[in-house]
């Protein structure tokens, strides 16, 4: 019998954020198809290195396995993306695979993405629809409205914008293209329009829309291939006028 | 303003007034400054008349101080303090757009310590009173000629992607195909003016002057 062809993968292992690195590789069984989603996962049903030594099965975030939680970025060969449409055959090998660095880690490939969510809490990243009482239909969405908002619903806060951002750092709390671009999604729609301003507001706050140096990383980077940097330009433009015209006019 | 959201921070309104400067002050007195100094590529004397014509201004120093200097060293100082906020990446992702970011740093650098030192020669040592004379003896030690080089490319490439960056920035250029267009326009006035401070450059240097047909004599 032909030997079969094998998977290198090589992975940055911690137990907890205080815990030292430590890296560990596995040699797989090749499978047509395989991603490296598949790849944890034929670890954790055998979690022994390459060199025969037992261990513990690494510990993801993955969930849908079609790209749409967002949940299983990491850095695959030192690029933030997407484990479960990484397919093996087209990674170099060894396949290195580590968590993103701009989150606090949880435990080897795991991070904690609660900044994103406290960010799209603070911009109101949701349409106000429910009331003491029935607030009855809303205003109609327009077919360019909704052509535009499409692709920025799209958005799985998977975090990738933030990880390739280079203004994203441990000394800037900026909150990254995801969120600017939920900003965008919320203002367009007409019943979302009605706290553009609140919004607005909160991205000039700190951490917010200034603190793009327009790198345009996050563009490049994003698996659902959202228009970002056009969501960042007319959000800066919402907010410069609004911060002028309520310089000036209060 | 609703009392529950909040106000727009003091980084908002340093980081727009950093953009903005860049721009005009900054930009528009790069281009004015290459357009007097190219007086010398038409003749001597009408440098010498062009350079009197701006010393000779009325409320000279505080137009030095309020549109030339004061914005300078703002937009010079402000943009040290966002360097320091970012890390680059550049060597994980090799991106156009990444590389432009880190080029931008050094550039703004570069411009920034040259345009000190420019000042210090060219302003300075002079009471502000250079002739066609006193920068083509500047020109003659290779030192300084290396730097007026360097220094001219850093500000024409850091005003170039400045113009992109501007754009972008406050949602002039929004969709890809007009940030596509800004970038061009961007290397356009990069590349024009390097190719007109090159001149000016060459004109002091080899004492050259194509325009000197233009001349008449006062």
């Amino acid at each position: 019998m032909a030997e079969t062809k094998k998977v290198i993968v090589k992975v940055k292992r911690q137990a907890g954020p205080n815990d030292p690195a430590r890296r560990e590789e596995f040699s797989l069984s090749w499978r047509p198809s395989m991603n490296v989603i598949i790849c944890l996962r034929d670890i954790a049903e055998n979690p022994v290195t390459r060199d025969g030594k037992k261990t513990t099965p690494i510990t993801y975030d993955s969930n849908c396995l079609e790209e749409i939680c967002g949940s299983c970025a990491m850095l695959i060969n030192g690029k933030a993306r997407m484990a479960c449409s990484a397919l093996v055959d087209q990674l170099e090998q060894p396949i290195r695979l580590e968590p993103l660095t701009k989150f606090p880690l949880v435990r080897d490939l795991s991070v904690d993405r609660q900044f994103m969510f406290e960010s799209l809490k603070r911009v109101k990243a949701w349409i106000p629809i429910d009331g003491t009482y029935h607030l009855g239909e809303g205003p109609r969405v327009s077919p360019e409205v909704q052509a535009k908002g499409y692709p920025l619903s799209h958005c799985i806060t998977c975090g990738n914008c933030l990880e390739v951002c280079p203004q994203v750092n441990e000394h800037n709390q900026f909150m990254g293209a995801a969120i600017i671009s939920q900003v965008r999604l919320f203002n367009m729609h007409p019943t979302g329009a009605m706290n553009k301003r609140e919004r607005l507001e909160a991205v000039m706050g700190p951490g917010g829309i200034q603190e793009c140096a327009n790198a345009q990383n996050c563009v490049k980077a994003c698996p659902k291939g959202i228009p970002l940097t056009e969501s960042i330009a007319e959000v800066n433009r919402d907010a410069w006028k609004q911060a002028l015209l309520g310089w000036f006019l209060g | 303003m609703s009392d529950t959201a909040s106000q727009p921070d003091a980084s908002y309104l340093l980081r727009k007034l950093h953009s903005f400067t860049g721009v005009l002050p900054v930009g528009a007195f790069l281009a004015e400054h290459f357009w007097s100094n190219s007086a010398a590529l038409v003749d001597p004397r009408k440098y010498d008349e062009v350079s009197r014509d701006l010393q000779t201004i009325p409320f000279r120093l505080v137009v030095e101080w309020a549109f030339i200097f004061l914005p300078i060293l703002f937009h010079g100082l402000y943009g040290i303090y966002i360097w320091l906020r970012g890390k680059s990446n550049v060597s994980a992702y090799p991106w156009v757009g990444n590389w432009q970011y880190v080029a931008q740093r050094y550039t703004g650098l570069i411009a920034f310590a040259y345009i000190g030192w420019h000042l210090y020669t060219e302003r300075w040592l002079t009471h502000g009173k250079s002739t066609y004379a006193t920068v083509a003896q500047d020109m003659a030690n290779p030192w300084y000629l290396a730097f007026f080089v360097v220094g001219i490319l850093a500000s024409s490439f850091h005003l170039g992607v400045g113009i992109w960056n501007f754009l972008c920035k406050w949602g002039l250029a929004t969709t890809a195909k007009a940030q596509e267009a800004a970038g061009r326009l961007g290397v356009v006035i990069g590349v024009a003016f390097s190719f007109v401070g090159i001149l000016i450059v060459l004109s002091f240097r080899l004492n050259w002057h194509p325009f000197a047909f233009y001349y008449i004599n006062k």
